[in-house]
């Protein structure tokens, strides 16, 4: 394999995982967000009770 | 019924992506001119689309709550859910577009970056965006839903402009890859497959991300609501 070759596999590669770091981050953070939405509004409705 | 639909979409899903990825880096030929750079575009390509579609999801969840907002306020904050999800999701894509794009652009121009229209109208897209997601986070109020409503739809306008960029104006990007004249577009099938894939792998893993993104709003809503009550019981 060329030099060439191996610059564009790694740039391929590159630009590939930083779409899933932003894909598989941006659910972590969807995760977070939604057990502390569900956690809130059971607390909330508990308290009224 | 909808346990298994729970179940069943991610699955499908995840092996659409699996497939998605099979075909660009093992199945789909280099590029005759680019070479193997070239593959960037099946992922770049499938990402732009699914923003656009998911901006155009919160243009349409804006104008339902700017609809709604008086006559019925329960439909009007399930559309309002719709747009922030929409809106949210989309400007996560349109993340994707500009972080891939300039890696793509470094091999196969030697910049990173150009301000020609086609970039450059992505960038303000994405501007706008996230200047809504900001007004959303940071605004308070019962005004702020009928603002970012309105930016929503501000925003949406900028969609179409992106996508004739490259048709009204002479751009370093690429010629279209579907809808533009003949010379442009892939030729060899195979990379149209792939591209094919791709687009539906990730437009089944964005439709997953926008409903969960969707039911948490409908929680914080939820939770806004009952928090309201409270409010009005301890004031009487």
């Amino acid at each position: 394999m060329d030099e060439r070759n191996i610059l564009d596999h790694q740039f391929v590669a590159a630009a590939y995982t930083i779409t899933w770091v932003i894909q598989l981050a941006y659910l972590a953070w969807l995760g977070v967000k939604w057990r502390s939405e569900k956690r809130n509004a059971e607390r909330k409705s508990r308290n009224l009770r | 019924m909808k346990k298994i639909a729970l179940i069943l979409f991610p699955a499908i899903t995840i092996l659409l992506m699996i497939w998605g990825y099979y075909q660009a880096i093992y199945v789909a030929p280099d590029d005759a001119l680019q070479g193997y750079i070239f593959r960037i575009i099946y992922y770049h390509v499938p990402s732009a689309s699914v923003a656009f579609l998911f901006f155009a999801i919160s243009l349409i969840g804006s104008i339902g709550y700017l609809t709604y907002r008086r006559s019925s306020p329960a439909r009007a904050q399930v559309a309002d859910a719709w747009a922030l999800a929409g809106a949210e999701v989309g400007v996560v894509f349109c993340t994707v577009v500009l972080t891939t794009g300039p890696i793509w652009g470094r091999r196969a121009w030697g910049i990173w970056w150009t301000w020609d229209a086609r970039l450059t109208t992505t960038l303000v897209l994405w501007l706008i965006y996230v200047s809504y997601l900001l007004l959303r986070r940071f605004a308070a109020g019962p005004q702020m839903q009928t603002l970012a409503a309105v930016l929503g739809i501000f925003g949406a306008l900028d969609v179409p402009i992106v996508y004739m960029s490259n048709r009204w104006w002479r751009t370093q990007h690429p010629a279209p890859v579907f809808g533009g004249d003949q010379d442009s577009g892939m030729k060899d099938p195979t990379m149209v497959h792939a591209l094919l894939w791709n687009m539906l792998a990730w437009f089944c893993w964005g439709l997953l991300v926008l409903f969960l993104r969707y039911r948490v709003e409908r929680k914080h809503q939820q939770y806004a609501e009952i928090e309201a009550e409270e409010a009005l019981t301890s004031a009487n």
